[in-house]
C-alpha cells in the first residue's frame, strides 16, 4: 500500500515538474526547409541566450496551407508561441482577431531596431498605432526583364515611364519575338500572390494609389482599382501574358520557371529572390550569368513616377494567448538580429531590414543582393488595414474572371467590391 | 403484453454493446454537424474582427448563397461529377469487371489484383501520379500516347478538366463498385441461370430478365453509397486540380474548403456544408426508398 501511494507520489511530481519545464519550452512555427534552416542559429542562440528549450514544429509549406493551419490553431488557442507570416496583408486581420500580442514598446527600446530602415518601420505599425510584427526582412519587388532577348530582337531596355509605355513595350516584344512580353500574377491558384506581387504593383502609382480610407474603409470602388484591372484586362486580351498556366494549381511553375528562363516571357514582376532561387545559383532552371542578362525596371505610375514595392517578408510575432508571452517576446528580438536577417537573405533571398547588414561580412558575399538593400529605402507601400486578407482573396477572384475573359475592367472591380462586402459587410467598403 | 425479465435484460445487454458506437457518433458526427448548423447563423470566421467576436447574422449566409454563382456552380459540377464518375463511370466498369470474373479466366487472380490496386495509393498520391501523366507537354503520359497515333497534344487538366477528374475518380472507384456487384452477383442462384439456357434465353435476355432484376437491391445500395461518398470527395480532386481552371472542377466539397480555409468565413463555408449535407440525406432517402429497404 505504503509503494502504491509512494508510486502515486512520485507520479504527481514528475507530472508537475514535466509541466514546470513545458512552460520554458517556446514553441515556433515555421514552413519550408529554406525558413528552417535559416532559423537554425537563431534557435540555438535563443536557447543558449534564455535558457528555454525552443521546439520548432514545421508546417505545411505553401503559403496558403501554412496560413490556413496556423489560423486554425490560433483559433482554437492551441497555436505556437512564435511564428512568421506569409503576407503582410494578413497582419492587420490577425491583430483585429486578437491573435497576436503588441510589441510597441519592446522593439522601441531595443537598441538593434535602431538601425532599421524607416520603410521597415512604418510597414510594422497597425492601423491602431502598435507594433505588432519583426519587420526584419523586406521583400523588395520590381520588374525583372531579360535583357538579352530585349537586345537581340532589338528592342529598347530603358525604363518604361508610365502604363502605356510599359504595355507598348510588351506589345513591341510579342510582335518582335513572339514571346510573352509582360507578366503580373493574377488569378485565385496564385493565391495572395494575386495581391501582392501583381495589383499592388499597379495600385500604387494609380490615381488613387491607396486603398484604405483615414477612417480605416477599404477604397475599391476608384478610379484607379479599375484602371489597374484594365491593364490586366490589355495584356489578356492582346496574348501579351500566359494565361492557360496560370489557371492551373501551380501558377507560377510554368511562367516563372520555365517560359522566362527559356525567353518565351521576357518581363515579369519579381522580387530580390529571383536572382537566386528562381533563375540563380539555387535554381533547377538557372539562367547563366543571371544578373548581367536579367534586368530589373521600377514600375512606372499610371502617367508617371517610378515604384519599387516593399513589403513585409515573412514577419515573425508573438501569440497574444502564448503561455509566455514576455519570453516569446524576448526571442522575438533575437529573431529581428542582423545574424538572423542575413540567414534568412542567404537561404531565402529577401533583403535585411536593417541598414547594419550592409557591413556584415556574409551579406556582403551575397552579391545579387547588396545593391537592391542600398535602395530599400525607397521602397512604397500600401497603407494596411484589417480587411486586406478579404481584398487579396477578392482580387484574386477579379483577376481569375479576367483570365477567363467573363469580364471587363469594371467587371472585376465589381467582383472585388461584392466579394469584399459580402464577406466584411457592406460597412467595410466606402 | 409486458416484457420479460430475460427480454428487459437483452435489451439492456444490447444498449450497453451500443452505447461506445452511440456516444462516438453522438461526439464526432451529431454534435459536429448541429455545430456545423449553428456556424451557419453567424458570421464565425478564421480572422478578422468576426473571430474575435463572432456574432448571429440570421438567415444572411443562405440568402448569400442562394444569390452566388459559384455556389451553383459547385452543385451543377459536382453533379456532373457523381453522374460521370460513380453512376456511368465506376457503376459500367465495376459491372463488367464483376461479370468477367465470375467467368473462368486466364490470370483471374492477377486481373482482380490490378483492379484493387488502384486502392492501394493514397488519394493525394493517386492524384500526383495523375498529374504526371495528364500534364501538358511531350513528355506526359497521356500526351506521349496520343501522338504516337500522330493526334494532338494538350494540357490534359487544362482541356478537360472536368472530364479527367471523372476519369480519374472512375479508375479509382471501380475496386468498390466490383466488390459490391460481385457479392450481389453471388447471391442468384445458378439454378435460375440453368433453367432459363433449357428454356433458350441467350445471355443478353439471362442479363436483362434474371441478372439485373435480382441484383437490384444491391445496385441500389452500391448507388447510395457511392452517391454519398462521391459528394464527399476531396483529396484527389483538390490534389489534381485544386478546383480549377476557373471553378471548372470545384466540386462542393472544395468550394466548402475554399470558403472555410482560404476565404476563412468559416459561417458561410457551413452553410455551404449544411446544404451538401441536406442533399446528400435527400439523395439517401430516396435510395433507401426506392430500393425499400429498412436501414
Amino acid at each position: 500500500m505504503k509503494k502504491t501511494v509512494f508510486g502515486g507520489l512520485c507520479a504527481i511530481l514528475l507530472g508537475c515538474a514535466s509541466t514546470f519545464v513545458q512552460a520554458e519550452t517556446l514553441r515556433l512555427a515555421n514552413h519550408g526547409q529554406a525558413g528552417i534552416d535559416a532559423m537554425k542559429s537563431t534557435v540555438e542562440r535563443i536557447e543558449k541566450k534564455l535558457g528555454v528549450k525552443v521546439e520548432v514544429v514545421e508546417y505545411p509549406a505553401p503559403d496558403k496551407d501554412y496560413l490556413s493551419k496556423l489560423l486554425t490553431e490560433l483559433g482554437a488557442g492551441n497555436g505556437p508561441d512564435l511564428f512568421s507570416m506569409p503576407s503582410t496583408a494578413a497582419v492587420a486581420d490577425m491583430v483585429e482577431a486578437g491573435y497576436l500580442a503588441p510589441i510597441t514598446a519592446e522593439i522601441n527600446a531595443w537598441e538593434g531596431y535602431k538601425n532599421f530602415y524607416d520603410v521597415a518601420k512604418k510597414l510594422a505599425v497597425s492601423p491602431d498605432g502598435e507594433t505588432y510584427v519583426m519587420p526584419y526582412m523586406l521583400g523588395i519587388q520590381e520588374i525583372y526583364y531579360r535583357k538579352d532577348v530585349l537586345e537581340k530582337a532589338g528592342i529598347s531596355t530603358e525604363q518604361p515611364k508610365s502604363w502605356d509605355d510599359l504595355l507598348a513595350r510588351a506589345e513591341e516584344i510579342k510582335a518582335k519575338t513572339g514571346a510573352y512580353g509582360l507578366l503580373f500574377p493574377a488569378g485565385v491558384s496564385w493565391g495572395s500572390g494575386a495581391f501582392d506581387e501583381g495589383f499592388q504593383h499597379l495600385i500604387v502609382g494609380s490615381k488613387t494609389p491607396q486603398i484604405v480610407t483615414d477612417d480605416g474603409k477599404l477604397d475599391l470602388n476608384g478610379e484607379g482599382v479599375k484602371d489597374v484591372f484594365n491593364v490586366y484586362k490589355t495584356l489578356i486580351d492582346k496574348d501579351l501574358m500566359p494565361v492557360q498556366p496560370l489557371l492551373g494549381p501551380e501558377p507560377w511553375v510554368i511562367p516563372k520557371y520555365e517560359q522566362f528562363p527559356a525567353g518565351k516571357l521576357v518581363a515579369t514582376t519579381c522580387g530580390s529572390w529571383c536572382y537566386i532561387f528562381d533563375w540563380g545559383r539555387e535554381s533547377k532552371n538557372p539562367i547563366p550569368d543571371v544578373t548581367k542578362v536579367v534586368g530589373t525596371w521600377t514600375v512606372p505610375g499610371q502617367s508617371g513616377g517610378q515604384f519599387v514595392l516593399a513589403n513585409l517578408a515573412a514577419p515573425w510575432a508573438v501569440n497574444a494567448d502564448s503561455a509566455n508571452v514576455e519570453l516569446a517576446k524576448k526571442a522575438l528580438l533575437e529573431i529581428g538580429s542582423v545574424e538572423t536577417q542575413v540567414s534568412y537573405a542567404a537561404r531565402i533571398g529577401n533583403i535585411p531590414a536593417s541598414k547594419d547588414a550592409a557591413s556584415n561580412p556574409d551579406f556582403q558575399k551575397l552579391t545579387e543582393l547588396v545593391p537592391i538593400h542600398a535602395v530599400a529605402e525607397n521602397g512604397t507601400f500600401l497603407k494596411q488595414a484589417a480587411g486586406f486578407g478579404t481584398v487579396a482573396e477578392g482580387v484574386a477572384r477579379a483577376t481569375d474572371a479576367l483570365l477567363r475573359k467573363e469580364v471587363d475592367a469594371a467587371g472585376a472591380q465589381k467582383i472585388l467590391v461584392d466579394y469584399v462586402k459580402e464577406t466584411l459587410g457592406d460597412e467595410a467598403v466606402k | 403484453m409486458a416484457k420479460t425479465l430475460q427480454e428487459r435484460r437483452a435489451e439492456r445487454q444490447l444498449m450497453i454493446v451500443l452505447l461506445p458506437s452511440l456516444l462516438l457518433l453522438l461526439a464526432f458526427v451529431i454534435y459536429p454537424a448541429i455545430y456545423s448548423v449553428y456556424l451557419s447563423f453567424t458570421n464565425e470566421a478564421l480572422t478578422g474582427a468576426a473571430a474575435r467576436a463572432p456574432r448571429f447574422v440570421g438567415s444572411r449566409n443562405y440568402a448569400r448563397l442562394f444569390n452566388d454563382a459559384k455556389f451553383w456552380n459547385a452543385l451543377f459540377v459536382t453533379f456532373v461529377f457523381v453522374l460521370g464518375s460513380a453512376i456511368i463511370g465506376q457503376f459500367v466498369l465495376g459491372l463488367v469487371s464483376a461479370l468477367a470474373l465470375r467467368r473462368r479466366l486466364m490470370f483471374r487472380t492477377l486481373f482482380s489484383s490490378i483492379i484493387l490496386l488502384p486502392n492501394a495509393a493514397p488519394e493525394v498520391v493517386a492524384g500526383f501520379m495523375w498529374i504526371s501523366m495528364l500534364a501538358g507537354g511531350d513528355h506526359a503520359t497521356l500526351s506521349r500516347i496520343v501522338s504516337f497515333f500522330g493526334l494532338p497534344t494538350a494540357d490534359w487538366l487544362q482541356v478537360f478538366p472536368l472530364t479527367m477528374i471523372i476519369v480519374v475518380n472512375t479508375w479509382r472507384g471501380i475496386a468498390t463498385a466490383m466488390i459490391l456487384l460481385t457479392a450481389g452477383l453471388s447471391t442468384i442462384p445458378q439454378e435460375i441461370y440453368e433453367a432459363a439456357r433449357m428454356d433458350g434465353a441467350t445471355p443478353s435476355q439471362m442479363f436483362r430478365r434474371i441478372t439485373v432484376p435480382l441484383m437490384m437491391p444491391t445496385i441500389l445500395l452500391y448507388m447510395l453509397i457511392s452517391t454519398v461518398s462521391t459528394i464527399a470527395v476531396f483529396g484527389l480532386v483538390y490534389a489534381l486540380t485544386r478546383g480549377g481552371p476557373g471553378g471548372a472542377t470545384e466540386l462542393i466539397s472544395i468550394y466548402i474548403y475554399n470558403q472555410s480555409f482560404t476565404a476563412y468565413q468559416l459561417g458561410y463555408g457551413a452553410a455551404v456544408a449544411v446544404i451538401a449535407l441536406l442533399v446528400s440525406l435527400v439523395l439517401g432517402v430516396a435510395y433507401v426508398r426506392a430500393a425499400k429497404v429498412e436501414i
